[in-house]
């Protein structure tokens, strides 16, 4: 969002030009790849960002893996998948270029020799392509693989750099799995490369809609005055899909909902929305105010987690029409399962500007539709001339994903004699203003990642705060005596009745998507 | 979604009486069949003298609408005709959006003006501009008196093409009196520098980095292969180089050879050589024993960029080259913002050479 720290202040050629700065030449090092997040996002993502002119000449992809396999081997499976998953076409002249610059380098991750052997290849690198030192090293494997891959890098000089040159490092979620393991994976990180550089990464904040929310809010007048406790009745976060857990439940049945969503996408979602203004755009200027908003959150004690959190698991049911599993028949899921696929949350921010707003934040699987929205709803008119009865509210929807947009629901008067009042929705989308499609969160990401913009990154404060909230949270459901309850909610459902309860008690609603 | 107006796919669409334009408008949103939404972003208006402009402008406008949502004004003029006389049409141009199955259209008012051309054209603009958005002017003509300051006045943004003036003084002279008309508030849009853009962006993007800054102030040769034709781009070029890097010419050898005298009293020379080939064909740049090159890359529409230095192995990158077409240029100008100082800057280096 801020100039990268890297760019120079004074191209004077740049001056005017629409494009951003090109980043500096680098060595970008993926560990993990031959996994799925290099073929369908990552590797694609470069292509994109080479297809568009972005990259500099000179940057180079090492893939870092297990398998045995050359460099030939790895770009012909990389030709397949990035044909198949990127945003643009594939251009023949544009691959083959791109291609000469992917290299595979086969390693054990807890092989020390592997990272010699690495080194001096990029030190090649570093002459053949003129990389001139900088490294991006990308985490894409399984957390239980950071801790190796991060001593191994420190071991093999890899986190060092010489004079004008960098090193940073990347780090897929999730940031641990609670606040000991949050720390602990922070401090490993920490033993080989600074805060500054590292990278946390969270898809969400690199989507167009999640970076407008700043923009909506700080460079509108109109949004500035209402954004308070005293014209804001409640916000409302849904991050739903239809999807059920899929091949994850490895994975998923440690986390669940709470920590694979809550903790990180609508955590940092919520702090964009809730936020003060930043002193400037830098990015630690940004994460501040996001941190402070964590801080904020109010903690409930164990007693009261059950009456404002409320967790829930899908059983079998109807999505688009076909019939599903429910969660415990899934494929490698416990069948005693007690993993949350729905949580739904009330919290409260307790500050000055926010004070008895309600926040509810609601996520699940196999919901009845995939989206990701946040809505503001406004506090009613006086209750005098047409509101008496009214029941609507004025209502901002900030659309993430997918249809990516804003609409402001506003009351008008039906034409007509008689008066009568029916909201009335005005809707601005991003694909009908705007021909040009968004560019794909993990290009916008990489591209700030090799320019030195850690903007849309987590800090580690920001994620340890984050688990700070979400660790009570935990503990309370997995006590041995009066655990709150797991509901059950049919696949295909808006999840169980008691997150319905969770509003109604208070006199709302959630908003019909 | 179908609609009446768009059965052909580049027809002018419904004819209209001057006065329900509007009111058509409506109407034409509203016996629409499907789901459709309408949508704009700005007023383009464009203005031509060429008989036959009407159609042509009309299929641009159909290819641009797929990425630059406006209310289209195309006006052609015939300003010989004996009797004035204005007819209009309305018409949809209706694309798929990007992020789905939606239909997206844009609403194209179309007008032959006939006799008093000059009189009758801020009338018919402002009277049919979608309000509280900009108003883009792209005048395909040259600019001639009187300068009819109702118009120029309500112009955000004026796209010229100075590539093909016949006299590049008198025309900046008359935008020179538009901006004061505009209380300097227009931003000039000139498509010979648009047609630079991806040049100009492959070049820079060389000196992004630190370590090549002091290359720049040890440029001592510069080659510009233009096609015929387009020496006026060339000679942009070369005046935005001067611009930004402070040089002023020294001396005009010829019109393909310049010395420019750069701040330290180093001496730069500039050869503009006329080549077959794109508009600008290849860019080099000499500083002490570094070359770097932009060239067109052998399929068109990539540009090959590179730097050499000795033996230093060569690796070429390929970056988009953007389309020297109208509907290419006018995309690249529509998709950028901002005042155009860098251009302005350029053209005072050069304004004697062109």
């Amino acid at each position: 969002m801020n100039r990268a720290p890297d760019q120079p202040q004074a191209n004077p050629l740049r001056e005017g030009l629409s494009a951003r700065p090109v980043p500096q030449p680098c060595s970008i090092v993926i560990f993990g790849a031959t996994g799925d997040l290099t073929h369908r996002k990552l590797v694609p993502a470069l292509y994109n960002l080479a297809a568009d002119g972005e990259l500099p000449p000179g940057v180079v992809i090492v893939g870092f893996a297990r398998r045995d396999k050359g460099d030939d081997g790895f770009r012909s499976d990389l030709d397949e998948t990035t044909r198949k998953f990127s945003r643009q076409p594939v251009r023949d002249e544009i691959w083959n270029a791109f291609a000469q610059s992917i290299f595979y380098h086969q390693s054990e991750f807890g092989d020390e020799a592997g990272y010699k052997g690495l080194a001096e290849r990029l030190e090649e690198l570093d002459k053949s392509h003129g990389t001139r030192g900088n490294r991006l090293f990308y985490l894409a494997a399984g957390p239980d693989q950071f801790e190796p891959i991060l001593k191994n890098l420190k071991a093999a000089g890899l986190n060092q750099t010489c004079k004008g040159s960098w090193a940073r490092v990347i780090i897929e979620k999730p940031f641990g799995t609670d606040l000991a393991s949050a720390r602990e994976l922070n401090r490993v990180v920490r033993n080989s490369f600074t805060e500054e550089q590292t990278y946390r990464i969270d898809h969400f904040l690199g989507k167009e809609t999640a970076q407008n929310i700043l923009v909506m809010r700080f460079a509108n007048a109109i949004f500035s005055p209402l954004w308070n406790t005293h014209y804001i009745d409640n916000v409302q976060i849904t991050a739903a899909e239809t999807l059920g857990v899929g091949t994850r439940a490895g994975y998923y049945e440690e986390a669940g909902a709470l920590r694979d969503m809550v903790q990180n996408h609508l955590i940092q979602l919520l702090c964009l929305v809730a936020m003060e203004p930043p002193t400037d755009l830098s990015a630690d200027s940004i994460r501040d105010e996001k941190v402070k908003v964590v801080r904020s959150l109010h903690r409930w004690s164990r007693s009261e987690i059950a009456a404002n959190v409320v967790r829930g698991q899908y059983t079998k049911g109807t999505i688009h029409g076909e019939p599903v599993l429910g969660y415990r028949q899934e494929q490698n899921v416990n069948p005693d399962s007690q993993t949350e696929t729905f949580v739904a949350l009330r919290l409260f921010i307790d500050n000055w500007r926010w004070a008895d707003v309600p926040v509810y934040m609601r996520v699940g699987k196999r919901l009845p539709k995939s989206a990701t929205e946040i809505s503001i709803h406004f506090k009613k008119a006086p209750a005098v001339l047409f509101n008496k009865d009214l029941r609507d509210l004025n209502v901002l929807v900030i659309r993430i994903q997918p249809d990516e947009g804003i609409s402001l629901r506003i009351h008008a008067k039906v034409p007509g004699t008689s008066f009568r009042i029916e909201p009335v929705k005005m809707d601005f989308h991003y694909g009908t203003s705007f021909g040009k499609p968004s560019p794909e969160a993990y290009e916008r990401l990489l591209l700030d990642a090799m320019s030195g913009d850690a903007t849309l990154f987590a800090r580690s404060d920001e994620v340890e705060e984050a688990w700070a909230f979400v660790d009570p949270i935990e503990e309370a459901w997995h006590a041995k005596k009066d655990a709150p309850q797991l509901y059950f909610y049919p696949a295909g459902s808006w999840g169980p009745e008691a997150a319905d309860d969770l509003l109604a008690r208070d006199g709302r609603a959630w908003r019909r998507l | 979604m179908v609609m009446p107006a768009t059965t052909e796919a580049y027809s002018l669409g419904t004819p209209v009486e001057m006065g329900k334009i509007e009111q058509e408008l409506k109407k034409l949103w509203h016996d629409g069949e499907g789901a459709m939404t309408r949508a704009s972003l700005m007023n383009l208006a464009v203005y031509s003298e060429q008989p036959g402009s009407l159609n042509n402008n009309t299929q641009l406008m159909a290819r641009l609408t797929e990425n630059h949502a406006c209310r289209a004004i195309v006006i052609e003029a015939d300003c010989n005709a004996d009797d004035d006389l204005v007819s209009a049409w309305i018409s949809a141009h209706c694309h798929v959006s990007s992020v789905g199955s939606k239909q997206v259209c844009c609403e194209q008012i179309s007008f032959l003006l006939k006799g008093g051309c000059t009189i009758q054209l801020p009338s018919i603009v402002l009277s049919n501009l979608d309000s509280d958005l900009p108003l883009y002017l792209w005048w395909q003509e040259e600019f001639r008196e009187p300068m009819d300051p109702q118009l120029w006045w309500w112009v955000d943004r004026v796209i010229y093409d100075s590539h093909g003036w016949s006299d590049f003084h008198s025309q900046i002279h008359l935008l020179a009196l538009m901006q004061e008309e505009a209380n300097q508030r227009i931003v000039l849009c000139d498509l010979n520098w648009t047609r630079l853009d991806n040049l100009r962006f492959a070049l820079a993007q060389f000196f992004d980095h630190p370590a090549s800054h002091h290359r720049l102030a040890k440029i001592s040769k510069v080659r510009i292969d233009f096609a015929l034709g387009f020496r006026s781009t060339a000679v942009l070029f070369a005046g935005w180089l001067g611009a930004q890097l402070n040089w002023r010419i020294e001396e005009v050898k010829s019109p393909l050879e310049l010395r420019f005298i750069g701040a330290s009293m180093r001496h730069i020379d500039v050869e503009l050589r006329e080549r077959d080939g794109e508009a600008v064909h290849e860019v080099a740049l000499t500083s002490a024993d570094v070359e770097f090159r932009v060239t067109y890359a052998h399929c068109g529409d990539l540009l090959e960029v590179s730097r050499t230095q000795g033996s230093e192995t060569r690796h070429p990158q390929l970056m988009p080259a953007g389309k020297n077409d109208p509907v290419g240029l006018i995309s690249e100008e529509l998709i950028r913002g901002g005042p155009h100082r860098v251009y302005l800057n350029a053209l005072h280096c050069v304004r004697d050479l062109l």
